[in-house]
């Protein structure tokens, strides 16, 4: 779709513009390691976008950029370069450019790369997400929201959820930062996600109870891999949330017009 | 030489041009399940062309007296047959193999490649043609499961056929077993990637878009 200024890569570009407090935050503290994770994922998914450029005539996409800092801040660190390499090669091509790039993928490719590296090495330590990140991720979901990239149904969905979970006894003190990036970094992706406003809401709620029940029966999971895993789910389930919310609409319109 | 030549074209031909797993996607079930191992895929593919052959010659030899109206009846009494020898031989010889196959020896039965081949080809030609067909549709088949066995056993657990080939972390090498291989969804992976590949050199086999998408003028009104 494009409409007047709005196009995929007008989609990309502010995505990337709202995750900037995020990628300081956490540059802040990673420091140089950081900093060099993030180029090694920015080259391989660069080479990647550049294999497809000259083999399919796709445009490379900024949407590479996001998918390497999800995967610089998310993947298990001492993994070794060649599953890493495998682990990214695999999610930016098969996710992504395959389907046609940026806009046309179903699942984010940050996410079914982290899926694909959690049951690949499940021994691979997952990293902890630090609390200054944690609180990063909420200018990034104001600034989102304002520009309209991220969904404010989803996030208060997810928001709802959560609550209702701690009123019935739910301890989310040691996965909240994880959650707060997972929900802007890989939930909110306005590809991945839900596209109609009920389905918006559900995929938001889907999430929210998916982490309450991996956090209440999963033990011995780290935060990273409740949240990857969920939000996997929940944007596999996001098709299906638009498919019944497009088919409750069409009900509705049925009986009101005969 | 002329009919030669034919035989060796219907041969040939399934191996990669018109394979029945990559082309038309047929016998999945097993080609997923018995390839996390060489040895397990080696085996399955030795029973399923010989099945395969056999039944292809037995269908073809009567093909003239099966009524029309019970002929797949026949056909599967006939793979059944066969199968239930194939699977016995294996428990007598190859008792550890033929454990780790479990039931999909048993399930050749319900193999579409093998009703296919019988049931669209050696229904219509003379035993020897049908034999050859069936043949090169078993080495078809057999090539891409000991393919995606292969490359299953080598990253799943560095090792080839048994033996270790690369040295993994746990024995002081550098190799780190990548266990997805050892899942099912890496045989859907791998088989999706070897397709894409076959296509990609072979366009021809490639299907016939769904829909065209709208031209970009179009969209921007």
């Amino acid at each position: 779709m494009i409409r007047g200024l709005w196009d995929r890569e007008t989609v990309a570009i502010l995505f990337l513009v709202a995750l900037l407090p995020l990628a300081a935050t956490w540059l802040s503290h990673a420091g140089w390691a950081g900093a060099i994770r993030l180029l090694f994922f920015l080259l391989v998914a660069g080479i990647w976008h550049l294999v497809f450029m000259l083999a399919r005539a796709q445009p490379p996409s900024f949407a590479g950029a996001i998918t390497a800092l999800a995967l610089a801040m998310l993947v298990p660190g001492d993994l070794g370069v060649v599953p890493t390499l495998l682990g990214t090669s695999f999610g930016v091509v098969i996710a992504e450019l395959a389907f046609g790039g940026w806009g046309r993928n179903v699942l984010n490719p940050a996410t079914v790369t982290l899926a694909f590296l959690g049951f690949g090495f499940p021994a691979a330590p997952w990293p902890d997400m630090i609390v200054p990140v944690g609180w990063a991720a909420v200018p990034v979901a104001v600034i989102g929201v304002f520009i309209g990239i991220l969904s404010l149904r989803i996030l208060t969905g997810a928001g709802l959820t959560f609550g209702i979970g701690m009123a019935l006894g739910l301890d989310l003190a040691d996965v909240w930062t994880a959650v707060a990036v997972g929900l802007v970094l890989l939930v909110c992706d306005p590809v991945a996600s839900a596209s109609t406003q009920l389905g918006r809401w559900l995929n938001g709620a889907l999430f929210g109870a998916l982490v309450a029940l991996f956090v209440a029966h999963w033990t011995e999971a780290a935060p990273v891999q409740i949240v990857v895993s969920a939000a996997l789910i929940a944007s596999l389930a996001a098709p299906l949330l638009d498919e019944a919310a497009i088919a409750l609409w069409l009900a509705r319109r049925r009986r009101r017009l005969g | 030489m002329a009919a030669g030549g034919k035989y060796w074209v219907t041969l040939t031909e399934p191996l990669i041009r018109k394979n029945p797993v990559t082309l038309q996607i047929l016998g999945l079930c097993s080609a997923l399940a018995v390839t996390t191992a060489v040895d397990t895929a080696l085996t399955m593919s030795v029973s399923l062309t010989v099945v395969l052959v056999l039944s292809a010659g037995i269908v073809s030899a009567i093909r003239r007296m099966i009524p029309d109206t019970i002929r797949l009846i026949v056909q599967i009494m006939i793979v059944a047959s066969l199968v239930i020898v194939i699977d016995q031989v294996l428990q007598a010889y190859f008792y550890d193999i033929s454990r780790r196959l479990s039931v999909f020896v048993s399930l050749i039965t319900t193999n579409c490649l093998v009703l296919g081949r019988t049931e669209s080809f050696a229904r219509n030609n003379r035993p020897l043609p049908s034999m050859i067909d069936a043949l090169g549709n078993g080495l078809g088949y057999s090539l891409i499961l000991i393919v995606i066995g292969a490359v299953r056993e080598l990253f799943g657990t560095g090792k080839l056929m048994g033996a270790q080939v690369l040295q993994t972390v746990d024995h002081g090498g550098w190799f780190t077993p990548f266990s997805l291989m050892l899942l099912a969804p890496s045989a859907f992976f791998l088989l999706g990637g070897l397709v894409w590949a076959i296509r990609s050199i072979r366009p021809d086999q490639a299907e016939a878009q769904e829909f065209v998408p709208p031209h970009a003028e179009e969209v921007r009104r």
